[in-house]
């Protein structure tokens, strides 16, 4: 069962607009919406940022649709469309530093907090992929999660393979020893991978 | 590339080495130990990453999200949400003070209640010839209750407002006096963090509903648009099922079940920001 909210005004189809849109394209934009959702929430930590993220990309890539190339993989277009979103966000906030309140603020800023979010085996993980750099960040979303091959993670980053190669080590070891570092949390974490 | 580094055993477990790299990277770990110990903590990693974000994709689509993809100009969010109207003060004016409060509370929470308790056994008086159907109608009607119960020990919390009772208020060791409330209840309380929503928590209740014992979790925010709001934890015997909505008077409700437990997130925004919070709950929780 899924729940649907009361639009306030029935959406203008652009086809009614005389912008017709390729039924093919947004069939396909349509279907790998959950893992741009999963991708976004990735980058962002936040659901609403994710979706937000998510609905921009999708309108760009409608006002780009030309620029697809048949033959191509759709998805890790639609990838590097919600990376490049994200960047100029980044850019935007000059959230180097906003992340850094943002991560700060979402571990919970007393003792206690921490203590039983720490048993929160798989939120654990989430959190600790938040704290990676962008860039790292991004690649692991893309080859760990996304199964992405480091070439055609490499091609939606824009960085050639030895980065992304690098990139990858580098979020993979740094995630292990924050997770390794999670001291009480370590067997909740083994439960959680065994479920 | 470098042949024993940790870029080459990452890349080994993604299976991206050659046959000549994969050959020299197996007789590496067949002759160093700490490397093999290496590859299996990276292995486990790898692994908890991907189930940290599996379910994300079994979610339901926002609206919004649909549309956009269909090249449908979706008004933003806050227009494309249903909003409600928060009342303007409450309908009974009492002098300060917890009585006062507790008894005007009281008056709405039993109207609720009685609701609910007018339906079961409105339910009861059927006496249908078909058991299943009656035990549908039976489920529907605990349903209803709990949904009552939930909204009805919101709306307490409304009244009372800064004079609300907290069985175990926020500050110090939250975590020790968690445990306390779950003594009361058959499993262990977690606390999600809503901070990013601007909710603060303001402490836990123990209440019962349905007659059993529950967790109602306080949070707080001086966005009036937004809160206050009330999570409700109680245990269930029902099968799962996804964030239903539901209201109740004035009062909003996202309420499902999951592993043995129902929850309901309890407010009076608008039915949009109670879906990502529900998300971003379930999100926290669901993961034990």
């Amino acid at each position: 069962m899924s729940f649907r909210w009361k639009q306030a005004e029935a959406p203008v189809r652009a086809a009614e607009r005389g912008d017709p849109v390729s039924q093919r394209f947004s069939d396909q934009l349509i279907a790998v919406l959950p893992r741009l959702r999963r991708f976004a929430r990735g980058l962002t930590g936040s659901a609403t940022e994710a979706d937000d993220l998510v609905q921009a990309a999708c309108e760009r890539a409608l006002a780009r649709e030309h620029q697809f190339q048949e033959g191509t993989r759709f998805d890790s277009w639609m990838f590097r469309i919600v990376q490049t979103l994200w960047i100029d966000q980044l850019r935007a906030r000059e959230v180097r530093k906003e992340d850094g309140d943002v991560a700060e603020e979402r571990l919970g800023s007393d003792s206690a907090v921490r203590t039983i979010e720490a048993r929160l085996a798989l939120a654990e993980v989430r959190r600790a992929v938040q704290l990676l750099p962008p860039d790292q960040r991004t690649t692991l979303m893309l080859v760990t999660v996304e199964g992405l091959s480091y070439k055609e993670a490499a091609e939606v980053a824009g960085v050639p393979v030895g980065t992304i190669m690098s990139r990858l080590a580098r979020a993979r070891i740094a995630l292990q020893q924050h997770l390794e570092t999670g001291g009480g949390s370590r067997r909740s974490l083994n439960n959680a991978e065994a479920q | 590339m470098q042949k024993r580094s940790d870029d080459t055993l990452v890349a080994y477990l993604d299976g991206e080495l050659d046959g000549a790299e994969r050959q020299h990277v197996e007789a590496w770990l067949a002759a160093d130990g700490a490397a093999r110990d290496r590859l299996a903590g990276l292995a486990q990693s790898a692994s908890l990453v991907r189930s940290a974000y599996a379910d994300i994709v079994n979610e339901p689509i926002p609206e919004r999200l649909i549309a956009a993809a269909r090249g449908e100009t979706a008004p933003q969010r806050e227009a494309e949400i249903l909003v409600l109207k928060r009342p303007g003060r409450p309908i009974v004016t009492m002098p300060a003070g917890r009585w006062g409060i507790g008894i005007a509370a009281a008056a709405g929470l039993f109207g609720l209640v009685l609701g609910g308790a007018g339906s079961y056994l409105a339910t009861g008086g059927l006496n249908s010839a078909n058991p299943a159907a009656e035990q549908r109608l039976a489920a529907a009607a605990a349903h209803s209750t709990w949904l009552d119960n939930a909204a009805g020990y919101y709306k307490l919390v409304v009244s009372a407002g800064d004079s609300m009772l907290i069985d175990v208020p926020a500050g110090g060791d939250t975590g020790e006096a968690l445990q306390k409330i779950s003594q009361n209840l058959p499993q262990q309380v977690r606390l999600p963090d809503l901070k990013p929503w601007g909710l603060n928590f303001r402490g836990a209740r123990l209440v019962v509903v349905e007659g059993r014992p529950a967790a109602q979790l306080v949070y707080v925010t001086d966005n009036k648009a937004i809160g206050p709001l009330t999570l409700v934890i109680g245990a269930s015997k029902q099968p799962d099922i996804q964030p239903t909505f539901d209201r109740r008077q004035d009062v909003n409700m996202l309420f499902w079940r999951h592993h043995g437990r129902a929850y309901a997130l309890v407010g009076q925004t608008d039915i949009g920001y109670l879906w990502g919070i529900a998300n971003d709950v379930a999100w926290q929780l669901d993961a034990i």
